[in-house]
């Protein structure tokens, strides 16, 4: 065949390496349970916390989630890939989403993601090389009032001209809430809770 | 439509509405109190004599699908559907953004009506903020004593929950939301059974939108009289009216479902015309799945009868995004085909490979390389993956159908130049000329 | 038995099945994919589409309802009117198959799968000839998800039925469905291959060739393979199977429906324990050893030196110093055949049971499972026939020795003589009895590999493996099972129901059925064989 054949047989998880998941966060994948009548159901916001703690899901972060809620591996891997919001590679500690549906694109989304594109010197789905950012669209963010709109981590910003991007990603509260935010979903970190480290460092 | 008095948005612009206390201090909870008051069976009557038909697009009377519910349950559960993914809808972020109360009492009163001990709201991730805001006020709700146990000593018991989506417009599907709130890949189950009969977790589940919960408390405390008084038989009580694209105010307004397209886009109390004064091309008046209007079908009624007259699915969200003369209507094309391309679940072989190569297709078209044939294959691929009920699991595969087969229909001559002549592309446009 | 009605013809049906199961029985060509009877509904594919009267909306009566519904997902009730033999229908059919192949590599003839190929068979019988597509298509990769299976993701068609197999079935949940929409794949989660004790049954549950057997690949076009019903001989289960041979050769094994027993599936040690029938070093032609000297006698001198050196024995001994081993290896009628005769011969002879083989543990799936919910057993008794010779033995009466205790009493030198029977795969002579069988002084060993007693017996006689005899088993559950002869002894070897059966003084060609009317005869049990009944019509 004219193409090679993936190897599924060998594991890519490093067993000997310390385990990925924190007590901090295995103990507020398990706060979930109480809500649900399946530990299963548990698992949205299980990812949603590993991704918050370790900016993106790895192989084996997808297998210790697994474990925690006593589910196999492949089950998370199958939810994992059909959510675009997981990422299942690092990414910068910022992550930039485009709006790329009708009102965006209507509204000039097409220039404004090229701006970005540009400034930041990465493509779509793609890393800086300094970590600082990574570059995605997504369909509507239900912001078509503020076309075209874009999120940064997970602040919204509306209305962005291209002409606007420079000063956007210079400034560092570009990501910065204006409301108080809940923790309900946070692995507990200890810090700021308005500015919460993404990407892929490792935290625990 | 000046004098329309908003009652769903009555708290937008108030400083402070989201706390409970300013929520409370202008009317909020009373409702609820009167509720308990009367039997959930009552509530349910009242509901349906009201005739409040679900917000969330399909326009089902909220009252007979709780009635719905077996008799003789033990465990019953609501879902929110806050899951809002269909461009160009924003409405519901809107009510919970800025006041979470009113659904969070909506919420209460419903699921005392069909007897829920769990009420699930189920929000897509990308609110963020709106996460946090509503999770505040749940958190201030439980503190006041209207969520928990015995709930202003009615001895009714009731926990809420947000569940954050994770980015999937199929979870907005009610079988594909219960789905994802069990912890699994949004894939839409089949019916039957019904979620009211076997939703989550194999219990009897109602799933309800956003919209279709705020307008409860004002049924139970104006009365289902008041509610019928307001828009046409069929179409009644208040309804949010999105529009966006590019018009002057865009922006999402309350009225009774008896404006027009026309109202929407250049109505006072609405959009306020065409920047520029741009003619109106074409509008998509329901969101993106109900297909497409052209500039001289503005007369459509933004209620749940007229869009069928104009070959439309139905009102949907009613939610509408303006295309204005000097857009091509191949970036339309590409732009939805692009969408339930992406966000087909791939369950149904006709909704998984009919939406990937309509898109196919209609990114070839856009960028000019368009053939003879293209538009009679789309159209048909369209046709043979939901134009017909029962082709597939879901609604989607409708909602790709519709706006394609309409743009095609209404569109023809311009996407016939385009797929005959020489190759030509479609140029990129910059916002500064869309917005002054 | 409900009565439904398709396509104006009315059809009587079995209870509480789906008009689609109906409509295969009753006859009809109806396509699917994602439906198996084995496993949960979920009518994806959508391929099985049909019309339905129902109600009328606007009252009085049944009207053809405007929308299509998988007949998969509808089960039969008396008075339902359904139809498939309509426009819209097979409209539908015809464009599923279009968006299906969109994406193919149409690559049939280097797939494995042609031939049995619900693609190509769907795609000549209900699609159109061309592709209407002019875009690139998907290229999805090639994966090797297990030891002995691979994954040709592009042929997939997303039916999903090996995933919910390995989530409803084995409850090992290997596979899974990853990404979304056009980028759906089957998958394993990298590390955690695709290897539990069930897993061959997934490249028989894919309708298409996107799940083929490693052991299989390339190996023979599947049309010229023979299809013969047998039974599994790997354990007391008795799974039905056909095995698939050509010219002498076999290839595969598949599971035959067989409900209450194995249902659909078989487990992966019996599909590829067959092996051992095609080793160079099974013994193939019978071996007489006379003071010091070897030699091969003609089969038709074998009844003669068996008889006289018996007899030989019987005089200096007594009738009594007779035993024969019977193995759970043998087909009932053949352990029938051998202990009439030697009874015929030796009146007193004592008839033993030979080693049961037990293996590993009690394996129940789903992993995990009891009671009714158990879908499939593996047995730790890895011979297919205990109950079927310990019946015979019990009801032809006499002397009988466990083996155990004959063990101890030949070696003790309580016997002159014995006939040995063997047929494991496995190497089964213990050090114990080769001591006893030591003292023996005439020995007929009937065996498929040499061994220790092979070595010291008078006359050698070939075994065969199961595909190369016929007659039938007793299940652990006491289901008497047939099977039939699939491939002919190797050259030189005689079938052991043959020369069993010439033995026991009958003439002519050895038919287990023919024998088990005999036996059926004598005792009554026999007359009650199960044959696994057809397959619940279904593709796969
Ligand atoms: C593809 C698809 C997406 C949907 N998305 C949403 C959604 O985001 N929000 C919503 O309320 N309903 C959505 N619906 C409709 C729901 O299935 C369901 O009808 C609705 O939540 C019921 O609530 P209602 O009766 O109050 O309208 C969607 C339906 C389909 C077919
Ligand atoms: S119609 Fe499309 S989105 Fe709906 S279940 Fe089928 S494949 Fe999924
Ligand atoms: S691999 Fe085969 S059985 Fe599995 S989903 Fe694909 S076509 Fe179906
Ligand atoms: S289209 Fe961009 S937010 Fe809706
Ligand atoms: S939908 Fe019925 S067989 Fe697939």
């Amino acid at each position: 065949m004219a193409w090679p054949t993936i190897d599924r047989q060998s594991p890519v998880t490093d067993s000997d390496a310390p385990p990925l998941l924190s007590d901090e966060v295995k103990a507020k994948i398990r706060s979930f349970f109480e809500r649900y009548e399946t530990r299963r159901a548990a698992l949205l916001p299980a990812l949603h916390v590993v991704q918050e703690s370790l900016g993106y899901i790895s192989w084996r972060a997808m297998d210790e989630v697994a474990t925690v809620l006593d589910i196999p591996a492949s089950e998370v891997f199958d939810v994992v890939t059909f959510y675009t919001h997981y990422w299942t590679k690092p990414r910068g500690k910022k992550t930039i989403v485009v709006c790329r549906s009708i009102t965006c694109e209507l509204m000039g989304a097409g220039v404004l993601l090229e701006a970005f594109k540009r400034h930041l010197g990465v493509g779509e789905g793609e890393t800086t090389p300094d970590g600082a950012y990574s570059l995605a669209t997504e369909e509507c963010l239900a912001q078509c009032d503020h076309a075209p709109c874009v999120l940064i981590n997970e602040k919204k910003h509306g209305r962005v001209k291209p002409d606007d991007v420079p000063a956007l990603l210079a400034d560092p509260d570009n990501d910065k809430l204006e409301v108080p935010r809940s923790d309900l979903y946070d692995p507990v970190l200890g810090e700021d809770a308005t500015t919460r480290p993404r990407g892929g460092e490792r935290k625990g | 439509m000046g004098d329309y008095e908003p009652v769903l948005l009555r708290n937008v612009g108030v400083e402070g509405a989201a706390t409970i206390g300013v929520y409370k201090k202008r009317g909020g909870y009373r409702a609820l109190a009167k509720a308990l008051k009367m039997t959930p069976d009552e509530v349910v009557e009242e509901v349906k004599a009201a005739a409040l038909r679900g917000r969330g697009g399909a326009g089902f009377p909220a009252g007979v699908k709780w009635g719905f519910l077996p008799k003789d349950r033990d465990v019953t559960y609501l879902c929110v559907n806050g899951d809002e993914s269909e461009p160009p809808t924003f409405s519901n972020r809107v009510l919970m953004e800025n006041d979470p109360h009113q659904l969070i009492e909506g919420t209460i009163i419903s699921a005392y009506a069909t007897q829920s001990s769990i009420a699930y709201v189920y929000l897509r991730v990308e609110f963020h903020e709106l996460f946090h805001i509503l999770q505040r006020a749940i958190d201030e709700a439980y503190a006041a004593g209207y969520l928990g146990k015995n709930i202003l000593g009615s001895g009714y018991d009731l926990e809420c929950y947000i569940h954050r989506g994770a980015g999937a417009y199929i979870c907005g599907e009610e079988t594909g939301l219960i789905e994802s709130i069990e912890g699994k890949r949004g894939w839409p189950r089949n019916k039957p059974p019904f979620p009211a009969v076997e939703g989550l977790f194999h219990k009897p589940t109602v799933v309800n939108n956003v919209e279709t919960l705020c307008n409860v408390p004002h049924i139970i405390e104006r009365g289902a009289g008041w509610f019928t008084g307001i828009g046409p038989p069929g179409s009644s009580g208040p309804k949010l009216f999105c529009v966006c694209g590019p018009v002057n105010r865009p922006g999402c307004y309350e009225g009774p479902m008896t404006i027009t397209v026309r109202d929407l886009i250049y109505g006072d109390a609405y959009g306020q015309g065409m920047i520029g004064d741009r003619k109106v091309k074409a509008v998509l008046p329901g969101g993106i799945s109900m297909g497409i209007l052209t500039g001289d079908e503005l007369d459509m009624k933004m209620d749940f009868a007229d869009p069928a007259e104009y070959g439309l699915l139905g009102l949907g969200t009613a939610a509408a995004v303006v295309v204005s003369e000097d857009t091509d209507i191949r970036v339309v094309l590409r732009s939805i085909a692009q969408f339930f391309a992406h966000e087909s679940c791939g369950q149904c072989t006709q909704c998984r490979e009919g939406t990937s190569w309509m898109y196919k297709i209609a990114r070839r078209i856009a960028a000019g390389e368009g053939g003879p044939g293209d538009l009679e294959v789309m159209y048909e691929t369209a046709g043979n993956l939901g134009m017909m009920p029962g082709l597939s699991i879901c609604g989607l595969s409708d909602g790709a159908a519709f706006p394609i087969r309409t743009l095609i229909e209404k569109f023809r001559g311009e996407l016939e130049q385009h797929v005959r002549e020489a190759p030509d592309e479609i140029e990129q446009r910059s916002p500064s000329t869309v917005r002054s | 038995m409900p009565k439904i009605e398709i396509d104006g013809i009315e059809v009587e049906c079995r209870d509480g099945i789906t008009v689609l199961q109906a409509a295969l029985e009753a006859g009809w060509s109806v396509p699917h994919y994602c439906y198996h009877p084995g496993l949960s509904v979920v009518a994806s594919c959508r391929l099985c589409l049909m019309e339905m009267q129902m109600p009328s909306p606007k009252g009085g009566g049944m009207e053809w309802s405007s929308k299509l519904v998988p007949s998969c997902q509808v089960p039969v009730k008396n008075g339902l009117v359904v139809r498939f033999a309509s426009d819209q229908v097979k409209r539908n059919q015809r464009r599923v198959m279009e968006f299906l192949l969109l994406n193919h590599p149409l690559d049939c003839p280097v797939c494995d799968q042609a031939g049995e190929c619900l693609l190509q068979d769907y795609s000549y019988e209900f699609g159109d000839p061309t592709s209407r597509m002019r875009d690139e298509k998907h290229k999805s990769p090639k994966k090797d998800i297990g030891p002995r299976t691979l994954l040709y993701s592009d042929r997939c068609v997303l039916c999903t039925r090996c995933v919910r197999f390995t989530r409803e079935i084995t409850g090992t949940h290997d596979l899974c469905v990853t990404h979304r929409g056009s980028e759906n794949e089957i998958d394993v989660f990298p590390g955690k291959a695709l290897d539990n004790p069930l897993q061959g049954n997934v490249v028989d549950l894919c309708p298409v060739g996107a799940l083929l057997d490693k052991d299989f690949l390339f190996k023979q076009r599947v049309w010229f393979l023979k299809r013969t019903k047998s039974i599994c001989p790997g354990c007391s289960t008795g799974c039905a199977v056909s095995v698939d041979s050509n010219e002498g050769v076999v290839y595969r094994l598949k599971p035959r429906y067989n409900p209450g027993v194995n249902d659909w599936w078989m487990c992966d040690e019996g599909r590829f324990g067959w092996k051992y029938m095609h080793d160079a070093n099974r013994i193939t032609a019978p071996v007489i050893r006379r003071g010091g000297v070897t030699g091969t006698p003609p089969w038709d001198s074998v009844p003669e030196i068996v008889d006289a050196r018996l007899r030989a024995v019987i005089e200096a001994h007594g009738p009594d110093k007779v035993a024969v081993v019977l193995s759970p290896m043998m087909a009932c009628e053949e352990a029938w055949l051998l202990v009439r005769f030697l009874r015929s011969v030796a009146s007193e002879a004592t008839l033993v049971l030979g080693p049961v083989p037990i293996q590993g543990q009690l394996q129940m799936f789903p992993v995990g499972s009891t009671g009714d919910a158990v879908r499939f057993t593996i047995r730790r008794e890895k011979c297919p026939n205990r109950r079927g010779v310990e019946t015979i033995i019990a009801e032809t009466g006499g002397p009988t020795l466990s083996f155990e205790v004959f063990c101890e009493q030949a070696t003790a030198g309580a016997f002159a003589a014995a006939w040995i029977v063997g047929g494991y795969p496995e190497p089964w002579v213990t050090k114990d009895f080769a001591k006893a069988v030591g003292q023996l002084e005439f020995v007929v060993a009937q065996d498929l590999f040499p061994n220790e007693v092979t070595e010291v017996a008078t006359l050698v006689l070939p075994a065969c493996g199961f595909a190369q005899r016929e007659g039938s088993f007793m299940n652990f559950g006491g289901r008497i099972q047939p099977f039939d002869r699939a491939i002919a002894p190797p050259d030189g070897a005689k079938g052991d129901g043959q020369y069993l059966y010439e033995l026991a003084g009958f003439t002519g060609l050895y038919s287990g059925r023919a024998v088990r009317e005999m036996m059926a005869q004598e005792i009554h049990l026999f007359s009650m064989v199960k044959e696994a009944p057809p397959m619940p019509v279904h593709q796969h």
